[in-house]
């Protein structure tokens, strides 16, 4: 999809923007209690112009609160959090304008139709638009066809672009999408990541909530894992591959104990899976002399492949549980 | 100002949609003026019917029927002289029925002729509960005094004659016209605004609107001026279906126009203020409605819409005063009516005030951001 609403003239150097790399939100210390209930305890960040950052995690997590400080909707009880170099608590004012918000639980206004509510929200943040911008705003979040259906008779995706169109009509700086995709099937999250990932190129910094693992691998610059209000983990996807997953593993597809002996014999430490053995390889460096060795067994098999840890896998290691749909799963 | 107009033709265009805001700022209101004037505004008879047996059914009774009828709130019919009477009167269901006893003619005729014993009664059978009932009994009354007068070579001395405080002899749909106003303005502000703020807290609206440039007084400003908008045209139609199908009457001066136009942006301003305060602490919609509607309804009647306030008891009239309705209803009239203008201000003064008062609390009251 190529974005035809843009901010500026390019993809970085846009119009009243930071310069690239410039750091757009800096939190330290933050803290949210209610009562004697710490919804997000003592966290540090930064998120830098032009990139996509993510803040994953189960729900209750303290994600949603977190983003709520940042967009100065919610008072933190403690810390420092700066975005766009103002203290939320101080002037958010002066830079209202500069950010945009998909609200967690967006809903659309029921009776107004895609192109009122995109004219409607301009006009909120002091944005003349003409008709021609409307319609290229529409055609970027891929609601043309329905630009004149009401929002109470668009689909749940359908919405959720309409939410994000609203998020950019100010022309933001800074965009908050907070679980953008939750709800939605295969085709239109998939279709939403790369509506994010064109936000990117536009040279916008995203601040992206989810609890989808897979989601966040595949558009953040950087994670940062939540976990009962703290920060568990943080860095870029690969990263934290690199510094909490187990590598690379090779898989034996069909070899079963008969291939799990053979590789025990040569002194290759493996173990049995169903009827595959795998095994692991912790320096991606040495995957190819592994699978040179493990291609050398006598053995009947089905086929032999290797698989990367994912953000799961890591998640798995950081948190001790699964996550499915949000709810921490074991 | 850009963000308000935006923010009214956003909401605007949301009410005229839902229909049923639509129905209630237009049509409700002229089905009501069309209704209530068909009632009360002198179509078809205003003659009490009177059921009347005839037993004596002589040139002298049917005088004293002739008397009956040039009362001219009485106009009688026959119940056969066979019959029993009160079983005709419930079988038929009649409200008033009048009997003249055999023997009337006589005792008139003995009693012109100075035979002191002679004396007969008519009787009146009804419920002296309803207004029909005082009616017809003070024409019967009236018409025997007549009678009596004739008899006795007297005349009257003392009579009465009729003149009206206002302009024009009023009418009900005159009375009423103001009040319809008043209640439109009530029923679209309050009884719409209400669920539309517990609609805004609890789909998040108020949040979501939080993450613009829009000002929560602005967001306030922009209801107020719609429904003042919305309130005039209704207000406008209210005016043309009463003068145009029952013949109603209004001042119409530049000072009187510009109070009603006063009277109706201040109404929406104290109730549309009062709407918000309300909604804002309704757990949901439902329950803001059913708020809406216990405050809502008491007003309606109380407030001098459908029944004049100096007609009721006391201690109504007592309740009728802390009433905001009231204030905007007597004022509509002092000035619509009666071309008071002086009176209409200080009314006009009473609903600012409490207007005021009540947009005070959903202005410092109302939290856009969470908790």
């Amino acid at each position: 999809m190529l974005p035809r609403f843009r901010i500026g003239g390019g993809t970085v150097a846009v119009e009243g923007a930071p310069a690239a790399n410039a750091i757009q939100i800096q939190v330290q210390g933050l803290t949210k209690r209610y009562g004697d209930v710490k919804a997000v305890d003592g966290i540090d960040f930064e998120v830098r112009a032009g990139e996509i950052f993510s803040l994953l995690g189960p729900n209750g997590a303290g994600k949603t609160t977190t983003v709520e400080i940042l967009e100065g909707l919610r008072n933190p009880t403690g810390g420092t959090a700066r975005v766009l170099g103002v203290d939320v608590n101080d002037s958010y004012a002066k830079i209202r304008a500069r950010v945009g918000v998909l609200p967690q639980d967006f809903d659309p206004f029921d009776r107004l139709r895609p192109r009122e509510a995109i004219a409607y929200w301009a006009t909120l943040f002091n944005r003349r638009i003409t008709k021609t911008e409307v319609a290229d705003l529409i055609e970027t979040v891929g609601l043309t066809a329905r630009a004149n259906a009401y929002a109470m008779h668009l689909s749940g995706g359908e919405k959720r672009r309409l939410g994000i169109a609203l998020a950019l009509v100010g022309r933001p700086d800074l965009v908050f999408l907070d679980e953008p995709t939750t709800g939605l099937d295969p085709g239109a999250r998939r279709d939403l990541w790369e509506l994010i990932r064109s936000l990117k190129r536009e040279g916008k910094t995203v601040v992206l909530t989810t609890h989808y693992l897979e989601e966040a691998e595949k558009l953040a610059d950087h994670v940062a894992i939540m976990n009962k209000g703290k920060i568990v983990a943080r860095g870029t996807p690969d990263g934290l591959i690199q510094n909490h997953g187990r590598g690379t593993t090779v898989v034996l597809a069909g070899a079963g104990a008969d291939g799990h002996r053979a590789l025990a014999a040569r002194g290759i430490p493996a173990s049995l899976d169903g009827n595959d053995v795998v095994v692991h390889v912790a320096a991606a460096a040495d995957v190819r002399s592994m699978l040179a060795k493990v291609a050398a067994i006598e053995v009947p098999l089905t086929e032999i492949y290797t698989k990367r840890d994912t953000l799961e896998d890591v998640f798995l290691r950081v948190v001790g549980a699964r996550m499915r749909e949000g709810v921490l799963a074991e | 100002m850009r963000r308000v107009i935006a923010d009214l033709i956003a909401f605007g265009r949301q009410y005229m949609r839902s229909r049923i805001g639509a129905f209630f700022a237009f049509a409700f209101p002229v089905i009501l003026i069309l209704l209530f004037g068909a009632i009360f505004s002198g179509q078809g008879s205003t003659k009490i019917p009177l059921y009347v047996q005839d037993l004596d059914d002589t040139p002298t009774s049917r005088a004293y029927l002739g008397a009956l009828n040039n009362t001219t709130v009485i106009e009688y019919e026959r119940i056969p002289g066979n019959e029993v009477i009160l079983t005709y009167i419930r079988e038929n269901s009649i409200n008033t029925a009048l009997r003249i006893p055999a023997g009337f003619e006589d005792n008139v005729t003995r009693a012109a002729a100075g035979d002191p014993t002679a004396a007969v009664n008519v009787t009146l059978y009804g419920d002296p509960t309803l207004t029909t009932y005082g009616i017809a009994a003070a024409a019967v009354s009236g018409a025997a005094t007549q009678m009596n007068f004739g008899l006795a070579g007297a005349r009257a001395v003392i009579g009465m004659d009729t003149a009206t405080v206002s302009q024009e002899q009023l009418k009900f749909i005159d009375f009423f016209l103001p009040g319809m106003i008043g209640f439109t303005v009530l029923t679209n502000a309050l009884f719409a605004m209400t669920p539309t703020a517990a609609e805004y807290r609890t789909r998040k609206y108020f949040k979501f609107l939080a993450t613009t440039t829009l000002k929560k007084g602005e967001w306030l400003l922009s209801k107020v001026l719609f429904y003042t908008i919305i309130m005039s045209i209704s207000a406008l139609i209210i005016m043309s279906v009463s003068a145009l199908v029952w013949g109603g009457k209004m001042t119409l001066t530049p000072g009187s126009i510009a109070l009603t136009i006063a009277f109706i942006a201040a109404g929406c301003f104290e109730f549309t203020s009062l709407g918000m305060a309300l909604g804002i602490y309704a757990k949901d919609v439902e329950t803001a409605s059913a708020v809406a509607n216990a405050i809502g309804f008491p007003m309606m009647f109380l407030g001098g819409t459908f029944f004049q306030i100096e007609s009721m008891p006391p201690i109504i009239q007592g309740l009728a005063t802390a009433m905001p309705l009231t204030y905007l209803n007597e004022g509509l009239r002092a000035t619509m009516i009666f071309g008071n203008d002086g009176k209409a201000l200080f009314y006009l003064g009473v609903t600012l005030v409490l207007g005021f008062v009540f947009f005070l609390i959903p202005a410092k009251l109302l939290s856009w951001k969470s908790k």
